[in-house]
């Protein structure tokens, strides 16, 4: 019960007008979907080569606007690569080579002429690691807007205690915003990089493992952090850790060897996985 | 999709304790399926000692249930179970709520037998659910056998015998109340015939709830409160979909 | 005691237990310490002692000869070898005992040094009225004072001569200052005017200008001026050198010789057997302070070693403003921007090897390429009125850096490209990923982490080009430079002016001064001193290196 409640709790924060209806169609099937909330981003027909390896396999799949989805699958299925398709991180190594398009809000990111700088700045995201500059707290937050030419103190301030508090960070560090950020702890400095990617505010946040350097408390801070988040960012999360997923996400994808096997509900994909590799995955069996 | 066919876990140990509570869910069945038996032979023969026995013995199964259940709270808490696992564990936990039910209603029956305390009345009035008595236990075994074989064709089968169950209560009801309207004097031992008409229908909703936690369990679509014949089409649908 | 094990003993289990290549791996450790040690304590034994004070001895031989000298040296040799040269050695005596006394007076009997046989001396003494006369020109002087003499006239100095010597010393040495400002400072800068005026006249001549130019009256005009005010100086000087000249120092040697002294030609008198701890420790520290701070005198072999240490400074502080830039950048290219393949490695190879290329064949590039080519053009184009007298076109500063740059590129670019490797992908990532475009992601973040590889790659260059001395003899040092490379005259810094350099000053003042003998605690000295300029450098370096490790170090980890 509590499952179903969450969700229409969390679609009704999101301010999603169909979530309302959720509960409704109770009859037919056993559990009733919420209408699908609108398309963020879509990949369609997306493949990706190392050299002549194929790492992707024309990956079909729709990320619903301001809900958390999640990347799941064993190491080495493409999940993080996919992740880093959506900024086009890929971009920075060599020899990858990508055919298929994504469309963020209608328009392909990996058509000519896209500013990929720009791009990035719609798109954040959050890596595995914290790697926070060696630059003052402050200085970390105000980096991206600093880029885009912002420098009135007056505006770089708000800003940054925006982002601060948008990152629950600002009641722990705001006496010492000006020290260096590698003095924080791995938690803090994780959320000082969400922080930071939220300075810029993007549309979609992407977020590469994001507590799987961390200690369980600092990741349920991280986690409540999503919750939170979601009300703003279409978030994309790719994470080892399956109950990380089932608690933080609300549409799960699960890839493996490269290829999207599974991508729904997170509450369905977890109790009734419709794909064999997925419940061999998630119950943790050889496969 | 059945359990017995996905390959073996990571952990051994958790195979290991989900063949546990399985086995124990099994042996809980057959502990009430038991009792069920020696309460219809008590009918039969007129036999109080058997009822006797039933009477006393129910703690067993209760014992059973608080076992399998602090068993399941372990295997969540520890295992944080996903999918087949999960459903396993919520269909056991489930299951054994009905068994531990069944076993209750068992023993009501028996102590509704001793109440009579005379093998002339007991042949008069609770003779006529002996079939049905062992109808419901026949539904009772298949739906245990349903739930140990991961069977949700079987399941279903077995769900819908619990229309010809209700339908028996019917007739026995009738039945029962002719003798009341007949003599007032019977009242009182009919009535505790009636209540163990009921118990028996009971018994037989229960095994239809095991039923339903073995489809929930096989298929992961929770057919409580829906019509059977769209469970039916909604099931071969989704296996020709699958397969 | 376990019965059951078998003795563990002998060779063979010693071997096994490791321990021999625990003592080989130490003992080469410790070997190396030894040496670095080693050599940092000769030298600064020897070139610390060089200032003190040393005792002066008069020995009477058995021919009645006196002998009057600092004891510099003694050894044993062979007989044979003594009486080869001539000197008697009773028969049966197999070695002999002989002392090298420093006599000075170089003027009077021709040489600095005398071996005396330890067996033909019959008296040691030392005499306390004895004094050691530091002379500008010949060497010291080591004898007894007989009297003052001023304009000639014999000075009454009573019983004790000194404090009339000192007052007068002070008073000469206060002239000499004043002639030193006017003959250097002002006079130099008169000169160097004069010399404008000089190229300025050729330039309009080159130009072509009508004689009735206005420039050709404007330099007259200033030329004039120029003149008067040269009149003037040399007018004042000649009182000052008047006056410097009047007093004399009348003094007798060991053997009796009297010999005038002016006082013009004294650096410092004293009486080294009458010092006192404390006379001798103020000796040190003022002799001390001289080689440091002063002009070298005498080819080099005595006085100072400023524009030395002066030069070498400079140089390596304009080779670091060279090759820094240079190195980053190219680092830079390299590693972030090139493609990585073949060629990157092929470049990554040539420039490790180029840190290979011995310093000579660099020194040889340098004059070839930077000397002739580069400050030729340089000449031709911009100081035509100066030619045929090279400006750009000759060995100096400039080139001496730029070749030591040239030298030391490597070396940077190598630690800069380290540093950049090691910048974790994550940072760029994280910068990346804001929107930052590559350069914006370089500038911002990269650069300034990689700060500390960059120090260390300066560090090692600074090591290696403040050590050099055989490419900079070809492209700008000199044995002796007339002026410093930075002065009053504008434009201050003259790059294209030589200069002097340790490392060579070690090398003249060592090998090719007239007296190596007398130089050769010198040389110590000197050498203690570019060790000490080395590591202090470097020290400087590394602190900065440290400072900006500490801010990133977090993120290096």
């Amino acid at each position: 019960m509590t499952a179903d409640a969450d969700g229409a709790e969390k679609q009704a924060q999101a301010g999603l007008t169909h979530g309302v209806g959720a509960q409704a169609l109770r009859e037919g099937t056993p559990r009733a979907r919420a209408e699908a909330p609108a398309t963020c981003l879509e990949v369609r027909k997306l493949n990706l080569y190392y050299g002549d390896k194929r790492a992707l396999n024309d990956i079909n799949m729709t990320i619903p606007e301001k809900q958390v989805t999640a990347f799941i699958g064993p190491s080495g299925c493409g999940k993080s690569t996919l992740l880093r398709c959506f900024n086009r991180m890929n971009d920075l190594i060599d020899d990858v080579h990508i055919d298929g398009e994504i469309l963020l809000e209608g328009q392909n990111i990996y058509a000519r002429g896209i500013n990929v700088a720009q791009l990035r700045r719609r798109v954040g995201m959050v890596f595995q690691k914290p790697n926070p500059f060696p630059k003052s707290v402050y200085e970390n937050v105000a980096y991206g807007l600093r880029i885009q030419g912002v420098n009135s103190r007056r505006v770089l301030d708000k800003a940054v205690e925006r982002a601060l508090r948008g990152a629950a960070l600002w009641e722990e560090v705001k006496d010492r915003v000006h020290d260096n950020a590698l003095g924080l702890s791995g938690g803090q400095q994780q959320r000082l990089v969400i922080a930071r990617a939220i300075a810029v505010e993007p549309e979609v946040l992407l977020l590469d493992e994001p507590a799987s350097a961390l200690d369980p408390i600092s990741t349920l801070k991280i986690e409540e952090l999503i919750y939170e988040l979601k009300t703003d960012y279409t978030i994309v999360i790719v994470t080892h850790n399956m109950q990380q997923a089932a608690r933080v996400s609300d549409y799960t994808a699960f890839m493996y060897m490269g290829d999207l096997i599974e991508f729904g509900e997170t509450r369905t994909l977890f109790t009734t996985p419709r794909r064999k590799q997925t419940e061999d995955y998630i119950t943790g069996r050889y496969g | 999709m059945a359990l017995s066919n996905l390959p073996h876990h990571i952990s051994h140990q958790f195979d290991k304790e989900l063949e546990d509570i399985r086995s124990k869910v099994l042996a809980m069945g057959g502990l009430v399926e038991d009792h069920l038996q020696k309460v219809l032979d008590s009918f039969a023969k007129g036999d109080f000692e058997t009822a006797e026995y039933v009477a006393v013995n129910d703690y067993k199964v209760n014992a059973l249930e608080v076992e399998i259940d602090s068993d399941c709270t372990e295997i969540l808490l520890r295992r944080q179970p996903a999918a087949g696992d999960l459903r396993l564990v919520v269909a056991v936990s489930k299951t054994i709520t009905d068994l531990e039910r069944i076993g209750d209603e068992a023993e009501k029956i028996a102590r509704l037998i001793l109440n009579v305390g005379n093998p002339a009345a007991l042949r008069n009035y609770y003779v006529g659910m002996l079939a049905m008595g062992h109808h419901v236990r026949r539904m009772l075994r298949a739906a245990l056998d349903a739930f140990a074989r991961m069977d949700s064709q079987a399941a279903l089968r077995v769900a819908q015998e619990d229309r010809d169950i209700d339908s028996e209560t019917d007739v026995i009801m009738r039945h029962l109340i002719t003798y009341m309207m007949e003599d007032p004097r019977s009242i009182t031992p009919v009535l505790d015939a009636v209540l163990s008409l009921r118990a028996l229908e009971r018994i037989g909703d229960h095994a239809h709830n095991i039923c339903e936690n073995v489809i929930y369990l096989v298929e992961g679509k929770d057919v409580r409160h829906v019509a059977l014949e769209q469970v039916k089409q909604e099931l071969e649908a989704s296996h020709a979909e699958n397969s | 005691m376990n019965d059951e094990t078998p003795p563990d003993r002998g060779t063979g289990a010693w071997l096994r237990s490791g321990l021999p290549w625990i003592w080989l791996t130490a003992g080469t450790v410790s070997f190396s310490l030894i040496m670095v040690f080693g050599l940092l304590i000769l030298i600064t034994l020897r070139g610390m002692g060089h200032f003190w004070p040393q005792g002066v001895v008069e020995l009477t031989l058995d021919s009645g000869e006196r002998v009057l000298g600092e004891r510099s040296d003694s050894e044993t040799v062979p007989a044979a070898r003594v009486r080869g040269l001539g000197i008697e050695v009773p028969e049966g005596q197999e070695l002999v005992d002989r002392y090298l006394i420093k006599t000075g007076n170089r003027d009077v009997t021709g040489s600095d040094f005398r071996w005396v046989t330890a067996l033909h001396v019959t008296e040691t003494r030392h005499p306390e009225s004895v004094f050691v006369a530091e002379r500008e020109e010949w060497g010291n002087f080591y004898g007894f004072v007989e009297g003052i003499e001023e304009n000639g006239e014999a000075v009454a100095v009573g019983g004790d001569p000194w404090p009339e010597i000192a007052a007068r010393m002070e008073r000469t040495q206060a002239l000499r200052e004043r002639i030193e400002h006017i003959e250097k400072d002002r006079m130099g800068s008169v000169n160097y005017e004069l010399e404008h005026l000089r190229l300025r006249t050729r330039e309009l001549e080159l130009e072509n200008a009508p004689a009735d130019h206005p420039g050709y009256a404007e330099v007259a005009a200033d030329r004039a001026a120029l003149d008067a005010r040269y009149e003037a100086l040399a007018a004042e000087l000649g009182t000052l050198y008047e006056q410097i000249g009047r007093d004399t120092l009348i003094a007798r040697t060991t053997t009796g010789e009297v010999r005038k002294l002016s006082f013009a030609k004294l650096v410092r008198v004293f009486q080294p057997n009458a010092m006192g701890l404390g006379a001798k420790l103020v000796h040190y520290l003022d002799k001390a302070a001289e080689f440091v701070a002063d002009e070298p005198r005498e080819a080099n072999t005595e006085g100072g070693v400023f524009p030395a240490i002066f030069g070498t400074v400079l140089m390596v502080l304009l080779m670091s403003v060279f090759v820094t830039p240079f190195g980053v950048i190219a680092a830079v290219y390299l590693r972030e921007y090139a493609q990585q393949g073949t060629l990157t490695r092929i470049i990554r190879i040539a420039v490790n090897n180029l840190a290979g290329v011995p310093s000579v064949v660099y020194g040889v590039f340098g004059l070839g390429f930077f000397v002739y080519f580069i400050g030729g053009s340089l000449d031709a184009l911009f100081y035509p009125e100066a030619l045929p007298a090279p400006t750009f076109g000759t060995p100096g500063l400039l080139w001496s850096s730029l070749t030591l740059a040239l030298l030391t590129v490597p070396v940077v670019i190598v630690a800069t490209e380290e540093g950049l490797s090691r910048i974790p992908r994550s940072i760029r990532e994280g910068s990346l990923a804001l929107g930052a475009t590559k350069a914006e992601t370089l500038w911002r973040t990269v650069l300034p982490m990689a700060t500390p590889a960059m120090m260390t790659g300066l560090i090692l260059a600074v090591a290696r080009a403040a050590g050099e001395v055989a490419p900079l003899m070809m492209v700008g040092v000199v044995k002796l430079a007339p002026s410093l490379p930075l002065d009053g005259n504008f434009p201050f810094l003259h790059l294209d002016r030589k200069f002097m350099h340790l490392g060579f000053h070690i090398y003249d003042v060592g090998f090719q001064s007239p007296n190596v003998e007398a130089a050769r605690p010198l040389v110590y000295a000197t050498s203690l001193l570019l060790v000490i300029i080395i590591i202090t450098l470097n020290l400087a370096a590394i602190t900065i290196r440290n400072r900006l490790r500490e801010k990133y170090n977090a993120a290096e980890a």
